[in-house]
């Protein structure tokens, strides 16, 4: 059976979960995965689906395209190709990373290379930033993985020195304390 | 994935509610060290900490990284040295004193316990001579703690020993009256002594327990308050009860870090894990204190009529989250009211809110005792004596433990002021009331029974 990815994207109103579901049970496809989320007023969804061998790629794309323009979505399918990553045999460990400090353009690009070097994969981010320079209103939270065999001391040590250049207070924790505080 | 309320809460605990681990206590075992020689003694005493506590400092302080929570204090407690040391003198247990200093300065704790005597029923000849060095040990040593038991709910009160204790601490305070009589604060005299509390001048390994172990007290004061703070602000006619209940969830969260810290530093040391004390331990800093709650719940100060209502509503939610929060608590785990360790409650005391009288009527509702108090430095070996067989008393009598901690600061009169330094802070001195002349009840000795565990009001 073959698999799609599908993104969906446009000005959020009710509706747009029905819609992109609604075409895909017509066409006879499974869904397997999805997620959603609203930036400010913007619609963002993943969904991975399987699909029926009669149906190509192309056919489905056009149905998307027909019911969702004209309600301002924005649809792209690809074929979901399944790789074995090195990232899924790598041992690491769960980390979350807060930044706060004041808004200026190159924060998430500054911390996220440094994070990038040293082969850490960004597994979830939230960012929020308001603008100003009040340190609460401008916060970004990195859930990353961090693989056991590199030089933790140094990413620490690194990720330290960027934050500081970008005047961020950064914290660097092990996810289980969250967990372990707010979750029964 | 975690939302971005549960990591920001969590953060502000850390960075602004001064959210910490306050101690982990790694108790060892040294009744495998008794003898009759005091070099051997010494010795397998010096090596087998050395040994045991050699990663304890830098595994506590990864751990504490790793988390982004800080252990503050890394502490060592030790068998009864009374016991261990059971056949050598008075100042043969001074070197022992010396040693246990040595090595706790050489593995880098910040105290070490357990310089104790557990003489609730009578004294043995091991006893004598520890409590004798009491004095001495504590002047010349700066990491080690002493604490006498003195009266337990099963044997009762042992007011020969009361009155000695009585002794000790002005002789202690004596040899350290350079500064303000410090030996003292290193000394606690008990009824009903956990055998697992991490917390210093108490700790000490109990008997019952394994060759090694962590024991863990989180603290969190400063979290509770802001968390009353908070909530109050959001519904100002929160009753009790909700109050009560928010306290109880606070002291979870509290506790859930502790556990967490403590297993894992346990289980790097491969040393198992003991208890959790959940405490609400204060240090002399602004947004540390237990005193501050007090107001947040709505009193000008601690010591105002209502205090002890407040404080048996805190004590009792502290423990019922903590006790949902882990499986393995222990140690003294309740509301901490020590006098100079908290900013709040030293300048309640300076303004006269609260009293001697009413620090010891508080005292039935919390886990501790008279903790901290600096007293005159000419209040008489008897008064003092007479001050301990009543706190002993409450806590005989209520099935609890109690404790003094008094410091009666050498040279020095009610209304001054008396500097400890470090987390011991500062304090003026309390005044005694009705403590002069004579006290013929105290001269009685012997012991006071064990109280009826029946008919209980």
């Amino acid at each position: 059976m073959n698999k799609a990815i599908l993104s969906v994207l446009g000005h959020d109103r009710p509706g747009i979960v029905a819609a992109v579901s609604g075409i895909l049970f017509d066409q006879n496809c499974n869904i397997e995965n999805v997620s959603q989320t609203i930036l400010q007023t913007e619609f963002s969804g993943s969904f991975i689906v399987a699909m029926p061998q009669n149906l190509s790629l192309d056919d489905l794309r056009e149905r998307f395209i027909e019911n969702l323009t004209p309600m301002g979505l924005h649809v792209h399918i690809e074929p979901l190709v399944k790789k074995e990553t090195a990232l899924t045999t790598r041992a690491s460990e769960p980390f979350v990373i807060t930044t706060k400090g004041p808004d200026r353009r190159g924060l998430v690009a500054g911390i996220s290379e440094v994070i990038a070097g040293y082969g850490v994969n960004i597994t979830n981010l939230q960012a929020v930033f308001k603008g100003g320079d009040e340190p609460g209103d401008n916060i970004m939270i990195y859930e990353v993985d961090i693989p056991i065999d590199i030089d933790q001391p140094a990413l620490y040590r690194d990720l330290r020195e960027k934050a500081k250049s970008l005047t961020l207070d950064i914290s660097i924790q092990h996810r289980n304390i969250f967990e372990t505080i707010n979750r029964i | 994935m975690l939302t971005d309320r549960e990591i920001i809460s969590t953060l502000e605990m850390l960075e602004n509610e001064n959210l910490d681990v306050r101690t982990v206590t790694l108790g060892i075992s040294l009744m495998d060290c008794a003898g009759f020689s005091l070099g051997r003694v010494r010795d397998k005493i010096y090596s087998k900490i050395a040994n045991l506590a050699q990663n304890l400092v830098p595994e506590c302080d990864r751990i504490g990284q790793k988390y982004g929570i800080p252990v503050v204090n890394k502490r060592i407690a030790v068998s009864p040295i009374a016991v261990v040391a059971a056949a050598l003198s008075s100042s043969q247990q001074v070197e022992i004193a010396e040693a246990l200093n040595a090595v706790a300065q050489e593995v880098n704790v910040d105290f070490i316990g357990g310089f104790s005597a557990l003489v609730q029923k009578g004294i043995a000849r091991g006893d004598r001579a520890l409590i004798e060095a009491i004095p001495h040990a504590l002047a010349a040593t700066e990491r080690v703690c002493a604490s006498v038991n003195v009266a337990t709910t099963r044997a009762g009160i042992n007011m020969d020993a009361v009155l000695l204790m009585g002794q000790i601490i002005k002789k202690a305070a004596g040899l350290t009256a350079d500064k303000d009589g410090i030996g003292c604060a290193k000394l606690c005299v008990f009824a009903n002594i956990p055998q697992d509390t991490p917390f210093m001048a108490g700790a000490y390994l109990g008997i019952g327990e394994a060759d090694a172990v962590i024991n863990l007290g989180v603290s969190g004061p400063g979290v509770v308050k802001k968390a009353i703070d908070r909530a109050l602000e959001a519904k100002p006619d929160m009753d009790l009860g909700q109050i009560s209940e928010l306290i109880k969830k606070t002291a979870y969260k509290v506790t859930r870090v502790g556990e967490l810290i403590g297993r894992e530093v346990a289980d790097n040391l491969k040393i198992p894990f003991g208890v959790v004390d959940l405490s609400l331990a204060p240090t002399p800093n602004v947004g540390d204190s237990v005193g501050e709650i007090f107001q947040s719940l709505g009193l000008l100060s601690i010591g105002v009529p209502g205090t002890t209502a407040a404080l048996a509503l805190l004590n009792d939610a502290v423990k019922k989250g903590g006790a949902f929060a882990s499986s393995r608590v222990g140690g003294l785990s309740g509301a901490f009211i020590p006098v100079s360790e908290d900013l709040n409650i030293s300048e309640a005391v300076r303004k006269g809110h609260i009293s001697l009288d009413k620090l010891e009527a508080i005292t039935s509702v919390c886990s501790v005792g008279l903790d901290m108090v600096a007293i005159p430095g000419d209040t008489s070996e008897e008064c003092i004596s007479a001050i301990i067989a009543d706190e002993m008393a409450i806590g005989v009598i209520n099935n609890k433990t109690t404790a003094t901690r008094l410091i009666p600061v050498p040279g020095k009169a009610a209304g001054e002021s008396a500097f400890f330094g470090g987390l011991l802070g500062q304090s003026t001195i309390m005044p005694v009331n009705n403590g002069q002349g004579q006290n013929r009840f105290i001269r009685h000795g012997g012991l006071i029974p064990a109280p009826i565990q029946s008919l209980t009001n």
